[in-house]
């Protein structure tokens, strides 16, 4: 079966004054319809920036794609002008954002923007539309949907704003939505009802998911598959079983080890990795976990692993050392 | 024992409180500070005595005129003297002061509307397309409307120079090739090459008419206006331009400038608005573009953004009311600010034709009597304008308290 969705070697600069960000190096991957993606990884790490690259929503300048391909249902979005992007974004990606708070337009009602998405790729008349707009409130669970679609977002509660986004997301059903750490500025309490209904409306309507997340724990709940990001590439990639299961790259490792568990020994401190994150401005010439990492060898300083296939389909790891490391961990 | 009834008991629920919009929210607050009452009473007065009189009071002022009546002080009964009542006395000419005070106030509220239109409409356009395109992709047809006025304003030094009007023209029309074949030899360093030698011939024939030095000079400028507009194809680059244009108006004290514009278009209170107009482009446009600055990242515009509206859209519908405040408040303060210049070009003989009634005129008109004794004919319209400024002010800082609650103290 064709992917849904296919990006390859996409690479993101932004150019600043001190010099040049490398926010996205080299990454390559596929997705098919309807599957869940968990993208992971720390901040700045380059997650949301490829996925703002894939809709080509950089702020340009200073951004810039300097390379790559982006196939969407055997479109390449890079090159396509702004125009024709205008009628992709919306129809077929569709994206969610991190504070539900400041994503919805102040001066507006919900219903209005809602609408307003709508009509923008459909011909549906005001009414048709309003209607539509009431349906979607409701399907994400918002109790009176018709009558809300009156009140402006300063009247809706954070969990509310963040499934009036959802439903502006779905409004023209896209084939792959994007939801940029949608439960971060969210209570546990909502955040479990925002994974509840993600899941929900993605067996209801079968469409791709893009779930950016810093959270492990999150991710373990709605993915099928896990990219982890570190300084703007991918660094490990499988099905969810092999990453939790059977993790190979040390920064993985070291993610999931500072983790709390339930069956820990009271008093157990947590692990954390030591060191920083790269400088995004002077990349190292090897591997960009190599001065933090514990395995670290004369090879990763001086060359960067590429992502190679291990335990065959489905499981990737940019790391030297994996079957070593594959050995250690399972003792 | 009685059943206790629920339905008979209401329950006061107080987390909901009564629909308030943004606007009627500010006006409760506007309309409950005393001095911004007072500004309201003021400019309401202004404007309604302005308007009345212009429709229903006639007064022509060519025909007004009556040396008898030359420089009377404010009568209020009829004596055998003075057949007539004036209670703001009488001018040099015998015409009545209170008269031509309110209708000068027509005068000067039109002059108020059409500067601060003009200076609202170019700064604002201007501040909302060099906000918004700062750190925006621009589509094709974006990227040749605005690189066309970018070679037109690049254009403006050597049209100067030449002082030729097809020097403009050229210039836009290299901003529009640049715009046009986006795509040609991108990337390539014959790309510059190709556009800087196009806008150096081009501008250097057109100027050889003039003379050698000129088409040298305009020929470098050319050079120059080609390889910048084909090297750097973003926003930021039109933004600059922009920017630094209005720097340049910026630059003149503002009512020497307007002097110079109206010594340059002539004398006339159409003239005087043009010039009071121009002079105040820059400073809405800098308002309006650090107001976009500051939306124009919010997360609302990204999702807009994202569910794929147009910028024209983006820009309108979602970007402009969020900094419609700032812009009121400035627009009224922005009226007295306009009614004082005016006054001083009348006052310095450049605004409002003579016996066309307005209040500085009115001023430089009768200042000289002051010394012998007639000071209601500087007094009166002195005070018209000072009231008038007086309350756009109040307005305008009543506005801002409403407008902006973080600002109060």
């Amino acid at each position: 079966m064709k992917p849904l969705l296919e990006i390859k070697n996409l690479k993101t600069r932004f150019y600043t004054q001190d010099g040049v960000v490398k926010a996205v190096n080299d990454v390559s991957y596929s997705m098919n319809s309807g599957e869940i993606l968990g993208v992971v990884g720390e901040s700045g790490c380059g997650k949301s920036v490829h996925a703002l690259s894939m809709m080509q929503l950089i702020p340009d300048p200073p951004g810039k794609i300097t390379q790559g391909e982006v196939w969407l249902d055997g479109q390449d979005l890079l090159t396509l002008s702004e125009e024709e992007m205008q009628k992709v974004r919306g129809r077929d990606i569709a994206m969610i954002f991190q504070d539900p708070m400041t994503s919805l337009n102040p001066v507006f009602t919900v219903g209005f923007q809602i609408i307003e998405a709508i009509q923008l790729h459909t011909d549906m008349t005001k009414d048709e539309a309003t209607h539509r707009a009431g349906e979607l409130l409701d399907l994400v669970g918002i109790p009176g949907a018709a009558e809300r679609l009156n009140d402006y977002p300063h009247q809706f509660s954070g969990g509310m704003r963040q499934r009036a986004m959802i439903a502006m997301g779905l409004s023209c059903e896209p084939k792959l939505l994007i939801a940029d750490e949608p439960t971060t500025a969210l209570d546990v309490t909502i955040q479990a009802q925002i994974i509840d209904l993600v899941n929900k409306l993605q067996a209801e309507l079968g469409m791709a998911i893009m779930w950016i997340t810093h959270d492990l724990g999150v991710v373990a709940e709605i993915a099928h598959t896990i990219n982890v990001m570190y300084a703007g590439s991918i660094i490990e990639t499988g099905k969810i079983r092999n990453i939790y299961k059977k993790t190979r790259h040390p920064y993985t490792i070291g993610l999931l080890g500072s983790l709390p568990r339930l069956d820990d020994a009271p008093g157990t401190e947590l692990v954390s990795i030591p060191g920083l994150p790269p400088d995004l401005l002077a990349l190292p010439e090897g591997c960009p976990f190599a001065a933090r990492c514990e395995y670290r060898v004369e090879q990763c300083v001086v060359e960067n692993p590429p992502l190679v296939e291990i335990d065959g389909p489905g499981h990737s790891v940019a790391c030297w050392r994996w079957e070593e490391i594959a050995g250690i961990e399972s003792k | 024992m009685s059943q206790i009834n629920p339905e008979d008991f209401t329950v006061t629920d107080f987390a909901i409180r009564e629909h308030r919009s943004l606007w009627g929210d500010a006006w409760k607050r506007l309309i409950s500070s005393n001095t911004a009452r007072l500004g309201m009473f003021i400019v309401i007065l202004f404007v309604f005595s302005a308007t009345f009189s212009h429709y229903f009071w006639k007064y022509e002022p060519k025909k007004d005129l009556d040396y008898s009546l030359k420089l009377k002080a404010p009568n209020l009964v009829v004596t055998e003297e003075i057949p007539s009542i004036h209670p703001f006395g009488t001018d040099k000419l015998g015409r009545d002061i209170f008269r031509r005070v309110v209708h000068g106030g027509w005068n000067s509220l039109r002059v108020g509307i059409v500067a601060v239109g003009i200076s609202l409409l170019f700064g604002g356009v201007i501040g909302l397309l060099t906000g918004f395109y700062e750190s925006t992709t621009m589509t094709r047809v974006e990227r040749i409307v605005l690189y066309g006025i970018t070679g037109f304003l690049m254009g403006m030094l050597s049209a100067w120079i030449a002082n030729q009007f097809l020097q403009l023209v050229i210039f836009t029309i290299l901003g529009i090739l640049a715009g046009y074949f986006e795509g040609l030899w991108a990337g390539k360093y014959y790309r510059a090459v190709f556009f800087g030698a196009l806008g150096a011939l081009l501008n250097f024939g057109l100027a050889l008419f003039v003379g050698l030095p000129v088409a040298l000079v305009c020929g470098s400028l050319g050079l120059l206006a080609g390889l910048l507009l084909s090297v750097t194809l973003d926003g930021r680059f039109f933004s600059n331009v922009m920017m630094r244009a209005m720097d340049m108006i910026l630059s003149f004290p503002g009512y020497l400038l307007a002097i110079a514009i109206v010594a340059f278009l002539g004398p006339g209170l159409g003239k005087g608005m043009i010039a009071i107009g121009v002079v105040g482009i820059p400073v809405y446009a800098r308002l309006t573009r650090s107001a976009v600055l500051s939306v124009v990242n919010k997360e609302y515009i990204l999702a807009a953004h994202s569910v794929g509206e147009s910028h024209g859209r983006i820009i309108f519908r979602h970007i402009t009311p969020n900094i419609l405040s700032p812009i009121i408040v400035q627009t009224t303060m922005g009226l007295a600010n306009a009614i004082l210049s005016a006054a001083a070009l009348g006052f310095l003989g450049l605004g409002a034709i003579p016996p066309e009634p307005e209040w500085g005129a009115m001023l430089g008109d009768s200042y000289r009597y002051l010394t012998s004794g007639a000071w209601w004919a500087v007094i009166y319209p002195g005070l018209a304008i000072m009231l008038s400024v007086l309350g756009f002010n109040l307005l305008g800082d009543g506005l801002r308290d409403a407008l902006d609650p973080k600002l109060r103290t």
